[in-house]
């Protein structure tokens, strides 16, 4: 009972918090200077995190485990704090002064929750394509063919503007038409197919990034939730100094 | 670029004379609009754009804060000399006139950039307050240093947020393993650590005033070390 207690007393309280995001800081700094030195991490862009963490040696992700273990004690950390604070301070009259920190700490938690299935289930494909090519998109059927590639150049030579038109097909069959343009992916069937880089000579081309990232509607999400919380407590903080 | 140099002798003058302080804020603003008209684009590509847009909001947000101190002249003067540095760095890096490529041509984009500076000079604002408390031990200092960070640690947190949404627009992702996103996580985790702390009592004044002070050491090399010296999507 005792011990139970300790642990909770220990996830209530701020100075765990405190310390949490001291340990995380000191884990990020060993590895901002790990990663650059190390060719190993260039595959994390194509490959999902805990996939390519268990494939590589403990002296180069050793940072990066303590890390996700620091996480999940944090994101505890911040749902029980947050809990208890609404609890205790239920009856205070600015309700909105009390809600707004728990608000940021939900949106917290929601990029956490982002990270950790784009750490599960991300993937990214790459491939080079013409006009006319066909990619095979997934275990079934699906195909994407690219039917038309346009580069605009000014007169510098300089690339001002380019899309791409594409089609999805299901046993020869055209389900979706789409066009991908600069920063206007054609995301269909849970896909982002964006285009990475394009080549005028000797025949245009493209090179499409295909991705899946299960974890960017609850990044959004995540982001929404911070952005309202952390704004409507800085305006209720300089409106309170009034 | 006279214009530049115009606005960078007000700064060196202001420490004197303290409107020309004033004065060499609003030539940078007109140096930065003249840019933009002049590229057809928000001038905020490359150290030469970046660092002016930097000093000019170091200055703008100074002579807002500057307003809630009774003695204000350590602190002015201090931010004189962080605002002439970076100013006199901006001239000698090299002018981006080339063309934005295409993925770059998005509000997401100008959102992203000019939040993040924004915040940036904001830190460098509550280190300022930081070395003036050191220095006089006015609580003052101290709460307008908190202010800083907490309002730069929102406009912060929405950079990275616009960040990621133009990031999964433009590659499919909104996360990027490379050293300019770690270090943005660590200076993220730094002011949230700040203002975790700054709930606890023992965390306030001095080692406050230290904890501001380091953390805009943090914000330049993330800012200039990473971009600079490591391979990042961020390089200049």
């Amino acid at each position: 009972m005792n011990i139970l207690k300790q642990i909770l007393n220990f996830l209530l309280s701020l100075r765990t918090t405190i310390w949490l995001l001291g340990i995380s800081l000191v884990l990020l700094f060993a590895g901002a200077f790990i990663m650059p030195a190390s060719e190993e991490f260039q595959l994390l862009h194509s490959t999902p995190l805990f996939e390519w963490i268990q494939n590589q040696p403990l002296q180069l992700t050793w940072w990066l485990w303590s890390l996700i273990g620091i996480l999940a004690v944090l994101a505890v950390n911040t749902l029980f704090c947050s809990i208890e604070s609404i609890i205790s301070k239920r009856k205070v009259t600015h309700w909105l002064l009390l809600i707004s920190p728990q608000i940021i700490h939900v949106g917290f938690l929601f990029i956490l929750l982002a990270h950790l299935l784009s750490g599960i289930g991300a993937s990214q494909g790459m491939t080079g394509a013409v006009e006319g090519s066909v990619i095979m998109l997934s275990g079934d059927d699906t195909e994407l063919r690219v039917k038309e590639i346009n580069m605009n150049y000014d007169s510098y030579g300089y690339l001002t503007d380019w899309d791409v038109s594409v089609e999805y097909l299901s046993a020869g069959d055209v389900l979706y038409r789409d066009m991908i343009k600069p920063n206007q992916p054609s995301t269909r069937m849970g896909f982002n197919i964006n285009v990475k880089d394009l080549r005028p000579f000797p025949v245009e081309a493209v090179l499409l990034q295909i991705n899946r990232e299960p974890g960017a509607l609850w990044a959004l999400i995540g982001g929404i939730l911070f952005t309202v919380g952390i704004v409507t407590l800085i305006l209720l903080k300089i409106r309170m100094e009034r | 670029m006279t214009i530049l140099a115009l606005s960078f002798a007000s700064y060196l003058f202001a420490l004197w004379k303290r409107p020309l302080l004033y004065l060499g804020l609003v030539l940078q603003v007109v140096y930065i609009f003249s840019r933009g008209a002049e590229l057809g684009r928000l001038p905020l590509v490359g150290p030469h754009d970046t660092l002016i847009f930097l000093a000019a909001s170091m200055a703008a947000f100074a002579a807002a804060f500057g307003f809630a101190l009774k003695d204000r002249s350590r602190f002015l003067n201090a931010v004189t000399i962080v605002v002439a540095v970076f100013t006199a760095f901006a001239m000698t890096a090299k002018q981006h006139n080339s063309p934005l490529p295409p993925v770059l041509k998005t509000f997401w984009f100008e959102l992203h950039v000019v939040l993040a500076f924004m915040s940036y000079a904001l830190f460098g604002i509550a280190a300022v307050f930081g070395g003036v408390y050191l220095k006089d031990r006015q609580n003052s200092s101290e709460g307008l240093g908190y202010r800083a960070v907490l309002i730069g640690y929102c406009l912060f947190t929405l950079s990275m947020i616009f960040g990621g949404i133009w990031a999964y627009l433009a590659w499919g992702t909104y996360w990027i393993w490379t050293p300019k996103e770690l270090w943005t996580s660590i200076l993220w985790a730094y002011y949230s650590l700040y203002l975790h702390a700054r709930l606890r009592p023992w965390w306030m004044g001095r080692p406050m005033a230290v904890l501001g002070i380091a953390g805009f050491a943090i914000t330049m090399f993330t800012y200039l070390g990473v971009s600079l010296l490591m391979k990042s999507s961020h390089s200049f």
